[in-house]
């Protein structure tokens, strides 16, 4: 095998000049190394701003880089002879799909690249026919690009690059924007396509998961690449990952949570993939000593208090006069001081149930009501949504886009601007919300737009908190963050909640949902299908059939390792799947430990 | 919202306007445009009205997407309509109260104008946008213009830029509606208040806008390059154009089409 990629000590920095002097220069790579054989299929890991994006970059010559050498298929990329025999053999699909069609119907889109390269007619229509195909969209082809789902556009980003015939496709954070079964269908279009065409592809993600499903996986961390190797021998080391920013994959975090109770070790043969993981599992349980101590399992939230502050009632909207309904005939409860989540798969109708929540859309038919202070506000009446907005505070997904001021400072107190509170008081009040987000009052007199965007995304929620709301509904707030931002999201929600704010969060992530939330409301095309704690929700095993909705990992692969070990210890009781790993590995030890226990006063 | 924007909106059926060379849409626009402008007479409107009226069913456009074309347009219409109506002096006075008065040459002329600019819209509308998409049109402008290359006027990259600027019309008005539901959560409000303060309110939808804007324009020519756009040099096509038999039908139909209106009109006048 031969090396289609071999990168050497590549630097590369970022200038840029705003035009009165101030040159601001941004090293992204700093010596960076890497080698991708033929035809092999890698992942490349690392937090935002670790230069994952701009490696990519410099392979497909979008970028040249200042030091070091980057060769592909063997010419290196300064070599000018070689340029467009590189660039024609390597295919990107980027993050957002918006950005990437050029295309106003679906078949003009995909022969966009084979037209620049100037493929001549009958061969181009099939190309273009060809492309289509591979990714099932050949039966829209003549569709409009817009009218096309997130997950179908990403596909006809694919077709696009297929089209190219590529020996190289690069995908950048390309699955970052779709929920859990899109991605899943993108993958395996990805994966058969690589099997099928031969082709090598590199795929840089924040999903660990789907790193695991590659050959092999790079670390980067800050402009180099720090570590590699097979995903089994990068996970298997969990301190150097988390070091990097990054998380293990849910069944390696399992067996890393058992070990560390069991005081095992872990090889790297034994996360390879759910079986593997679930034999080591169960092997480090067989030799377990009757004394070992299992750590308490975290108390469930305490209970909400059950008193409704929102309530949803035959709630139904369409937005072509009745053909068609977006949400039709809900009723939902919203509980004093619970985090509800919100699940479902894209376009089932979550972003128009939210947007009615605090009267930015209004009942077609049903009513939203909010019992707050003693008193009863519905949406149906217009002089009351004044307060309503005031008081659920509604955070839309990318909210950072929403940005517009010049300082953090006024940003925030956009919303406060006209309560009549005096500037001190203000203030007070912006302060109090940066802080709530994790931010100090050293932000105030920043521009907004300098800030990373996870910090622009925290000011952005800021600016909603600042208006003191009694209900806070979030849509997809970690979305596009790193594992790192995903978890300070996560702690910066559980945060609010313990101050006592009811919280509404619409997640694709199920994991995700069942660590945070109180209870689930799923909905599928516009209906409510079920309201239920996570527990309760996720451990029917028909959940998936009857939803559309993957359920969350760590349930599938917990059920894995319950079917292992039951194999094992005949007899042996299970609890319900707990909503976190490392409850979940206390729970399974400590049930293990209880069935040998209870053998041994038989 | 996007219901609102139909400049520039596609409107598949397959119809023979569809399949159609888009040079010659182009060139029939044209046509259309100076005979709208050549009408004086009602009768001479009243057959133009007919005519487009065929173009439509012609198109197989349904009333919805037809109404949704115009409705944007009545505003201007009406403002039109009303400054017609109250500057023009001549002819009899039809009605007059204090110092409001119009005369029946006003009203004339406020109806002609208005039912013009109706007449424009619905006819670029069916004849162009709702009938071509954005990528064949350019391909049009690009081909007919193509005499200017000689002469150094870029016009590949003229109608690239055209035909990308179309296809974003959509993304960029579910993204200001986006942006304005955001900033209505914390408490604008665009429906209301002074003109001065609702122009203010739309800094608060326009400057997220424009930056976002900016990043999808830099994404954007990264993924074009990506799939090595080099200009028009060595470019093939897809849909390549060519001028058929039933296009030239559909040329001479469509010609006498706005050639009927024009002349009634003139031996009526």
């Amino acid at each position: 095998m031969c090396n289609v990629v071999e990168a050497t000590g590549v630097h590369y920095t970022y200038v840029s000049d705003d035009g009165m002097g101030n040159v601001t220069r941004k090293h992204a790579l700093k010596g960076a190394d890497l080698q991708v054989e033929e035809g092999s299929y890698v992942a490349v890991l690392g937090p935002n701003g670790s230069g994952k994006s701009t490696f990519a970059k410099v392979i497909d010559i979008l970028e040249v880089p200042d030091e070091g050498r980057v060769a592909v298929f063997g010419y290196d990329t300064k070599d000018r002879e070689h340029f467009w025999e590189i660039r024609e053999n390597c295919a990107c699909v980027f993050q957002n799909p918006d950005n990437q069609i050029v295309g106003t119907t679906v078949e003009e889109d995909v022969a966009f690249g084979p037209e620049n390269l100037g493929v001549p007619l009958p061969e181009l229509r099939e190309v273009v026919d060809d492309s289509l195909k591979a990714v099932g969209l050949y039966d829209l082809s003549r569709r409009m690009t817009t009218e096309l789902s997130g997950g179908q556009k990403q596909k006809l980003a694919i077709a696009g690059a297929l089209a190219m015939r590529p020996k190289i496709l690069i995908l950048d954070e390309a699955t970052a924007m779709l929920d859990p079964l899109s991605r899943e269908e993108f993958l395996q279009t990805v994966e058969r396509l690589r099997t099928e065409r031969n082709m090598t592809v590199i795929t840089i993600t924040h999903d660990m998961t789907e790193a695991q499903r590659c050959e092999k996986v790079f670390i980067m961390e800050d402009g180099l690449v720090v570590r590699s190797g097979t995903p089994e021998e990068v996970f298997s080391d969990k301190e150097a990952v988390m070091r990097s920013g990054l998380e293990l994959p849910v069944n390696c975090d399992l067996v890393s949570a058992v070990a560390d109770i069991t005081g095992s070790s872990i090889e790297p043969s034994d996360i390879k993939d759910d079986l593997t993981c679930s034999a080591a599992i169960s092997r480090m349980l067989t030799g377990l000593s009757s004394d070992t101590a299992v750590p308490d399992v975290s108390e469930p939230h305490a209970a909400a208090s059950g008193k409704t502050v929102l309530e949803v009632s035959a709630l139904s909207y369409s937005y072509d006069n009745g053909q068609n309904y977006a949400i039709s005939n809900m009723d939902l409860d919203i509980y004093e001081g619970e985090v509800l989540g919100i699940v479902g798969k894209s376009g089932c109708g979550k972003t128009t149930l939210i947007t009615h929540l605090n009267g930015l859309m209004r009942p077609q038919e049903g009513d939203v009501k909010l019992f707050c202070g003693g008193k009863t506000y519905s949406t149906r009446n217009r002089k009351q949504l004044r307060d309503i907005r005031e008081k659920v505070g509604l955070v839309f997904q990318y909210p950072e886009y929403q940005l517009f001021e010049e300082t953090v400072y006024k940003d925030v107190s956009y919303g406060i601007r006209k309560s009549g509170l005096s500037d001190e008081e203000k203030k007070e009040r912006v302060i109090t919300a940066l802080e709530m987000v994790g931010l100090t009052s050293d932000f105030l007199e920043l521009s907004p737009f300098d800030l990373s965007g996870g910090q622009k995304r925290r000011v952005a929620i800021a600016g909603v908190l600042v208006m003191k709301p009694e209900i806070l509904v979030l849509d997809e707030p970690a979305s596009g963050l790193d594992p790192r931002g995903k978890r300070e999201m996560i702690s910066l929600i559980k945060g609010l909640r313990a101050k006592g704010c009811t919280i509404v969060i619409v997640s694709h992530n199920m994991d995700e949902a069942a660590r945070i939330c109180d209870r689930i409301c799923c909905i599928r095309d516009g209906r409510i299908m079920a309201v239920k704690t996570p527990g309760e929700l996720f451990s029917d095993a028909s959940f998936t059939s009857k939803t559309g909705i993957l359920r969350p990992i760590l349930y599938d692969f917990s059920d894995c390792v319950k079917a292992e070990l039951a194999g094992h210890f005949k007899g042996i009781v299970f609890e319900d799947t707990k909503n976190n790993v490392a409850d979940e590995a206390s729970a399974i030890v400590s049930c293990v430990l209880r069935h040998k226990g209870g053998g041994h006063d038989r | 919202m996007t219901d609102k924007i139909s400049l520039g909106r596609y409107y598949e059926t397959g119809s023979v306007l569809h399949t159609t060379d888009p040079r010659v849409k182009a060139v029939l626009y044209l046509l259309y445009l100076v005979s709208i402008f050549m009408l004086k007479t009602g009768w001479g409107l009243l057959l133009a009205g007919i005519v487009t009226l065929v173009q439509y069913i012609i198109a197989k456009i349904p009333p919805r997407i037809v109404w949704s074309t115009v409705k944007p347009v009545i505003p201007l219409a009406a403002f039109i309509f009303l400054i017609n109506l109250f500057s023009i002096r001549g002819g009899e006075i039809l009605f007059s109260w204090h110092f409001i008065s119009f005369t029946d040459e006003g009203a004339y002329m406020a109806v002609l104008m208005a039912l013009r600019l109706m007449f424009l819209i619905l006819s670029t509308s069916v004849i162009l946008t709702l009938t071509t998409t954005p990528l064949k049109l350019s391909d049009a402008l690009e081909s007919l213009f193509a005499p200017l290359k000689v002469i150094k006027v870029p016009v590949h990259e003229m109608a690239m830029m055209m035909s990308i600027a179309l296809r974003f019309i959509p993304t960029l008005a579910i993204e200001t509606d986006k942006i304005m539901k955001a900033q209505m959560s914390r408490g604008a409000e665009y429906d209301n208040g002074s003109l001065i303060n609702r122009v203010k309110g739309y800094i608060t939808v326009l400057v997220p806008l424009f930056v976002s804007s900016f990043k999808r324009a830099e994404e954007l020519a990264v993924a074009m390059d990506a799939r090595c756009y080099r200009g028009g040099e060595g470019r093939t096509k897809l849909n390549p154009l060519k001028i058929t038999l039933r296009d030239v039908a559909v040329a001479v139909v469509f010609a006498f089409g706005a050639a009927v209106p024009v002349v009634v009109d003139f031996l009526i006048r």
